[in-house]
């Protein structure tokens, strides 16, 4: 291992060894070494193959931002070797490369594939025949990707959740400017949180080798009560709403003021062969150094248009590298290259690189001046240094509503509007001054404490004070912008490098007339690969502007979209929600080997092995199923009777205390909405139910029209509160008469009477209801004496040979007495006529109510398809949605209900059938898969049609 | 026709009333004993430990068998009938009365919590005060419409955290605070009744899907399930009933 | 979507606490002609700005409300419960 001496920053603890394997390889390393910087210590300088050539790439950035060092860890692709910890045993991997990363047989797609693979080929070659498309896909998705998933991951938990963390700052970034943020708001009261993407504080004055100014912030922060998530990243800015991913958490960070300090990304160049290994960003080769003592070569070249490469320059000749010359861009030399030039450093002003040369890794540079003329030099080195300028990492910024304006000086894209609540501070806005730097953070602080409506005279005199100096001292001198591409003649030049995209595709997806940046980049997929942007959106706008003649401004950027980092589907997804109702019974069905399904939001048993056995049990003699699910609502007030006249088509204000009707709801277009059933327990005293799934939207269209008309109503939903359950067949009354002392007889409580009375010690509301088609009673009482009733019943029921049933046998029994059931058998677009149900709508009412306009008119016009029952002769059971043919064969409905009636022994079934066949004895024709078959339609119950049973 | 098919306190020679997370609770260890008509866990084995983790972490309590009755009326009626109890009504606070939290849920509509064995009481002297108002007032016992679990200790807050997006920080929701709002994202009434002490009140049916949500994540923060015998009696924490008047 | 509503009773909520009515449109006081009925019932204006819309608080206090609100930058102007809210502008 070659390692520096120690440095002043350095992160790895030299005494902890620990030992990983790449490619089975074992490596050594130090706590707080990245995977990046072990194996760059160890020699190691291909860490992937591209995406589509296969060509080797290496370190570059040393930051996460780069598709370069992509690895996968433990079987999981997408780390970024270059800031993933090493943890002892960790099995790393490289990606997109077979067989092995040093022998790749698809880099043939670079060597002789290049011109013939421009973008758009695969979509244009592979389109035909289009029976090959499936091998096509297999042979395509092999040779290209970002890793393959193991097919069968080792079983595992992996523990995500989300945490939700309401503060009054968030400060996104951890460097000099975020720092002195967080502070300044700290100190006055705000409840800070501070989130920076490195294991610690610090950002870009990590590297430096004065760490003084970053020891005195650090302890301002904590001083403060800063709340500091390291290793997290903020994803996304949401109308305010802030997702940090940080490992296995999510953190949802509401705050009321955002600070962004979320610096710069520093650009590559383009030139020929810019993608060779042992070409690195300036900042990523310090890095590596300070952070790690990784000497990242031993003879460099930099080619820089700031001063962030000749600072580069004179930090690694510091420690020890050679700096074999410095090629800068800008023609006036400035301080610090004159600085390198005291220390006998080669700084060419004017001069930029052209051409990278080397096989496997750079083993020497070809600079020229940048305006061509002569004076090219070649040059040995194993090492170079580049640094295109510093592009804001304005995206979040975007998210939230900034705009950007293109800055000549400056050579990028600068942020002017700020939203409300929305701050920006440091280098993102222009400072890179250390000392400009801070004061810029120590400014949105004081401003977000202001935001706040805290903060005093004081405080407001130190913000006006800052904003003074910021705007006397000059944000960083204006810079050369670096050329779109130069040296492209000499070898590919690549504008990104996650989709191996060079400036030949751009300029060819530009002749294609992809000539906007947005275009452009769905073409040729620039900007759309893992690094999103963060290295090719700057190259690619230059490029577009060199090609098409406009100015950068003009070209403009892409739009900023979410996530800014790739993040695991497994973090997002949290814990999951699954949020279950179930009935108080619920225990008994699971005891009774009820097959639990989910019906709405509720989890209900579909039957207890035996659907048929059940229905025919319930016809025979008794049967009970839990309709704890349904709606049930009290409806009470002098208004109450009113108001229900106003809801349902139909009148309740007449009804009798102690008596119960059907209705239907409607909406204004005369639509059916739900049904249920309505018992009135007073005067003023209404007790609704509704259908299970649309329990809670008929509370709400209730309280809305409530909220509209303004009646004394009192709303109060009691679905949950109340247990049902619904005992039914020949034995009921009998079954009855042992578990409650009231007088079940058909005279004394007749069919659709409602009373109230103790059954087995518990206080219930009995409605004498059938839609089973038997003598029933729906017996409502508190959930929490659900099991105990239902056990009485069941108990008592036993010697009649009661059973109880689930949903399937009840769809039986609903479709032998023809009861629709709404959103089944109607849909939409159904309304009471097409349903056979205009008895149910009361058109001289006086009073107006929802949906009489419509059904005024539906009454006059023949509906085009009525809901009529059906049978079919032999025995087979058509599926739900299957399709009714008119004479002509046509589709002209459909059938929403079918089953096998076992008490009736034939197939029965309700279907939409054009209005002139919906007659008794019709025939009725319906395609099923290919099949057709004929039946004969119904349009009484199938099942006791005239209701006697029922009343009996 | 009376509303009695509602109350639970109606039944007579039935067993005692059931909480939807019993059979959760009973399978986690609980001790179950009949108190007031209901059951209720008292403990899990571990008296001390159950009161150490509501002092020192995070232990969730159910306590469905609190008495809940809500009230609606016009805004005038309503304060009439709180008035009656000893609470004043304001949005967004619980007053603690006559041993109750007052509930104002809308200006309309409160929800009053009680102890199980004072429910048939407070319902009686509710009614009384509806008798005298000008308008009609209705009194519904929803006892077992609405489930509850008391979540307590310095961890409660970053245990909801976990699943809910209320802002529950000290200064926005101090001692007393009354906030519906989603829960899990189910529709929740929370009220914190003390420093570090936190009812909540969830859909009866929601039970089981509210303890497993629950007891994930407090599990995972250290936190366990206690009995109702952990909780300090609500009117001996200090200067709950000079907060909620104040 | 995840910007803040006020609920007249409870207080700032996230929007996922809430279920959206739609924009307010009056329901015809007379008997409307076909045509007007179908106006009412099928098409809504669809306003990139500026609308009044009803908001229901599903997961808190379950009372409907009145919010005006741009539909294109998510700003809530005001909300308020039925029959307290402000003139609308002419």
């Amino acid at each position: 291992m070659s390692r520096l001496p120690e440095q002043p920053g350095e992160r790895i603890a030299r005494h902890k060894q620990i030992t990983f394997t790449f490619d089975g390889k074992q490596v050594k390393a130090y706590e707080g070494d990245t995977i990046g910087s072990a194996l760059y210590a160890a020699g190691q300088r291909t860490f992937s193959r591209s995406f589509k050539y296969h060509r080797r790439r290496g370190l570059m950035c040393c930051a996460g931002q780069c598709p370069n060092c992509m690895v996968s860890v433990d079987g999981a692709p997408g780390a970024r070797a270059c800031t993933e910890p090493v943890r002892q045993g960790m099995q790393v991997e490289h990606l997109n490369a077979r067989p092995s990363l040093e022998f790749d047989v698809m880099r043939a797609t670079d060597l002789f594939g290049g011109p013939f693979t421009p973008p758009g080929f695969y979509y244009k070659t592979f389109i035909r025949p289009r029976r090959l498309w499936p091998l096509y896909e297999k042979v395509l998705r092999n040779a290209a990707g970002l890793g393959i998933l193991r097919e069968h991951q080792e079983e595992r938990e992996w523990r995500t959740e989300y945490r939700r963390r309401h503060a009054d700052v968030l400060v996104v970034g951890g460097g000099v400017a975020g720092m002195a943020a967080a502070a300044a708001a700290a100190e006055r009261g705000a409840d800070v949180v501070l989130v920076d993407e490195g294991p610690e504080l610090g950002g870009r004055a990590l590297i430096e080798s004065d760490r003084q100014q970053l020891g005195r912030l650090v302890s301002a922060v904590k001083a403060g009560g800063v709340e500091v998530l390291t290793r997290a990243c903020a994803l996304a800015y949401f109308d305010g709403l802030v997702p940090v991913w940080q490992g296995d958490i999510l953190h949802q960070v509401r705050a009321r003021q955002v600070v962004f300090a979320t610096g710069t990304i520093e650009q590559p160049l383009v030139f020929a062969g810019n993608d060779l290994p042992g070409i690195m960003l300036a900042d990523g080769a310090r890095r590596l150094a300070a952070l790690y003592a990784v000497a990242p070569g031993n003879r460099a070249v930099v080619a820089t248009t700031t001063d962030r490469g000749l600072h580069a320059a004179l930090a690694l000749e510091r420690v020890g590298v050679q700096i074999a010359a410095v090629a800068q861009l800008r023609p006036d030399p400035g301080p610090v290259a004159e600085e390198l030039s005291r220390r006998g450093i080669d700084v060419l002003a004017g001069y930029t690189v052209l051409e990278a040369r080397g096989r496997k890794q750079v083993d020497g540079v070809v600079i020229g001046a940048v305006n061509g003329g002569a004076g090219e030099r070649t040059i040995a080195c194993d090492l170079i240094l580049v640094s295109g300028g510093a592009m804001p990492a304005s995206s979040l910024l975007l998210q939230a509503g900034a705009q950007t304006r293109y800055d000549d000086t400056r050579g990028h894209f600068a942020l002017t509007d700020m939203p409300a609540a929305v701050f920006a501070a440091g280098e993102v806005i222009g400072f890179d001054e250390a000392e400009l730097v801070e004061r810029s953070g120590r400014l949105a602080g004081l401003d977000a404490v202001h935001a706040l409506g805290r903060g005093d005279a004081e405080s407001q005199a130190a913000a006006e004070t800052v904003r003074a100096e910021l705007s006397a001292g000059a944000r960083s001198a204006s810079v050369a912008v670096a050329p779109g591409v130069s040296g492209s003649d000499r070898g590919k030049c690549f504008a990104c490098l996650c989709e191996d995209v060079t400036t030949k595709d751009i300029a060819y997806s530009i002749e294609e007339g992809y000539d906007s940046i947005e275009l452009a980049k769905r073409y040729t997929t620039v900007t759309m690969g893992p690094c999103q942007g963060r290295m090719c959106q700057l190259p690619s706008v230059r490029l577009m502007a060199q090609q098409t003649g406009q100015s950068l401004g003009d070209v403009g950027t892409t739009t900023a979209r979410p996530p800014w980092v790739s993040v695991p589907m497994g973090v997002l997804a949290g814990r999951p929600f699954e949020p279950a109702k179930r009935s108080s019974i619920h225990g008994r069905h699971r005891e009774l080997n009820g097959s639990v399904k989910w019906a709405g939001d509720w989890r209900r048993p579909y039957d207890y092995g035996d659907p048929q056995g059940e229905a025919l049990a319930v016809n025979r003699a008794a049967g009970v199923i839990d309709v704890s699910t349904l709606g049930k609502l009290l409806v009470q007030g002098p208004d109450a009777g009113a108001f229900l006249d106003r809801l349902y088509p139909n009148r309740f204000s007449n009804l009798k205390p102690g008596r119960i009707r059907y209705g239907v709801i409607s909406s204004d277009a005369g639509r059916i909405v739900d049904d249920g059933t309505i018992c009135r327990l007073d005067e003023e005293t209404f007790y609704v139910t509704t259908t299970s799934s649309g329990a809670g939207a008929v509370e709400e269209w209730f309280s809305w029209w409530l909220a509209d008309w303004g009646m004394r109503v009192h709303l109060t939903d009691l679905t949950q509160g109340l247990s049902a359950v619904n005992l039914a067949g020949p034995k009921a009354r009998e079954i009855m008469a042992r578990v409650t002392d009231l007088d079940c007889s058909n005279e004394a409580f007749p069919y659709l009477d409602g009373q109230q009375a103790p059954i087995a010690g518990v206080p219930c509301l009995i409605l004498r209801i059938g839609f089973v088609g038997e003598v029933g009673y729906e017996i409502h009482f508190p959930s929490a004496h659900g099991e105990h009733v239902w056990d009485a019943l069941l108990e008592a029921g036993s010697e009649f040979g009661i059973r109880p049933f689930g949903l399937e046998p009840q769809r039986i029994l609903r479709l032998q007495k023809m009861h629709i059931i709404v959103g089944q058998d109607t849909d939409s677009e159904s309304t009471p006529y097409g349903a056979a149900m205009s008895w149910i709508v009361k058109l001289d009412k006086e009073e107006d109510f929802i949906g009489k306009w419509a059904l005024e008119h539906y009454a006059e016009e023949v509906p085009t398809t009525s809901l009529v029952g059906f049978t079919l002769a032999d025995g087979h059971v058509p599926t739900e949605g299957s399709v009714v043919l008119d004479e002509r064969g046509s589709p002209a409905g459909q059938v929403t209900s079918s089953r096998f009636s076992p008490v009736l022994r034939r197939v029965i079934g309700m279907a939409w059938v054009p209005t002139p066949l919906a007659h008794d004895g019709a025939r009725i024709t319906i395609s099923d898969e290919g099949q057709t078959f004929s039946g004969e339609i119904q349009t009484q119950p199938f099942y006791d049609p005239a209701g006697e049973v029922l009343r009996s | 026709m009376s509303l009695e098919f509602l109350q639970v306190d109606g039944a007579s020679g039935a067993p005692p009333a059931r909480s939807p997370m019993e059979r959760l609770a009973v399978a986690a260890g609980g001790r179950i004993e009949s108190r007031d008509g209901w059951n209720v866990v008292v403990d899990y084995g571990d008296p001390d430990g159950e009161a150490m983790a509501c002092a020192e972490s995070v232990a969730w309590i159910d306590v469905s068998s609190l008495g809940k009755l809500e009230v609606q009326a016009s805004a005038e009626d309503l304060a009439a009938v709180a008035a009656a109890g000893g609470a004043a009504l304001e949005l967004g606070r619980a007053t603690r009365a006559a041993g109750a939290w007052w509930c104002p849920v809308t200006s309309t509509r409160m929800v009053v919590i009680c102890e199980a064995g004072d429910t048939a009481a407070l319902r009686g002297r509710l009614l009384d005060a509806a008798a005298e108002t000008a308008e009609r007032v209705s009194v519904v016992d929803v006892s077992t419409v609405r489930a509850a679990l008391t979540l307590a200790g310095p961890l409660a807050r970053e245990t909801f955290a976990r699943f809910c997006a209320l802002d529950l920080r000290p200064d926005v929701t101090p001692v007393g605070a009354l906030r519906p709002g989603s829960i899990a994202r189910q529709p929740g009434i929370l009220i914190r009744e003390a420093e570090h002490r936190y009812l909540f009140l969830f859909g009866w049916a929601l039970g089981e899907y509210m303890w497993s949500t629950v007891s994930d994540a407090a599990v995972h923060l250290g936190g366990r399930a206690a009995g109702v015998d952990a909780l300090e009696p609500l009117g001996e924490l200090a200067a709950i009933e000079e907060g909620a008047g104040a | 979507m995840s910007f803040l509503l006020t609920c007249p009773n409870c207080g700032v909520r996230e929007v996922t606490d809430f279920a959206f009515g739609g924009e307010i449109s009056s329901r015809p006081k007379a008997r409307p002609s076909f045509r007007e009925l179908n106006t009412y019932n099928y098409f809504r204006r669809n306003t990139a700005g500026v609308q009044r819309e009803w908001w229901f608080h599903r997961s808190g206090c379950r009372a409907w409300f009145i919010a005006e609100r741009n539909t294109t930058t998510q700003e809530v102007l005001f909300t308020a419960l039925p029959g307290s809210e402000p003139e609308p502008a002419a």
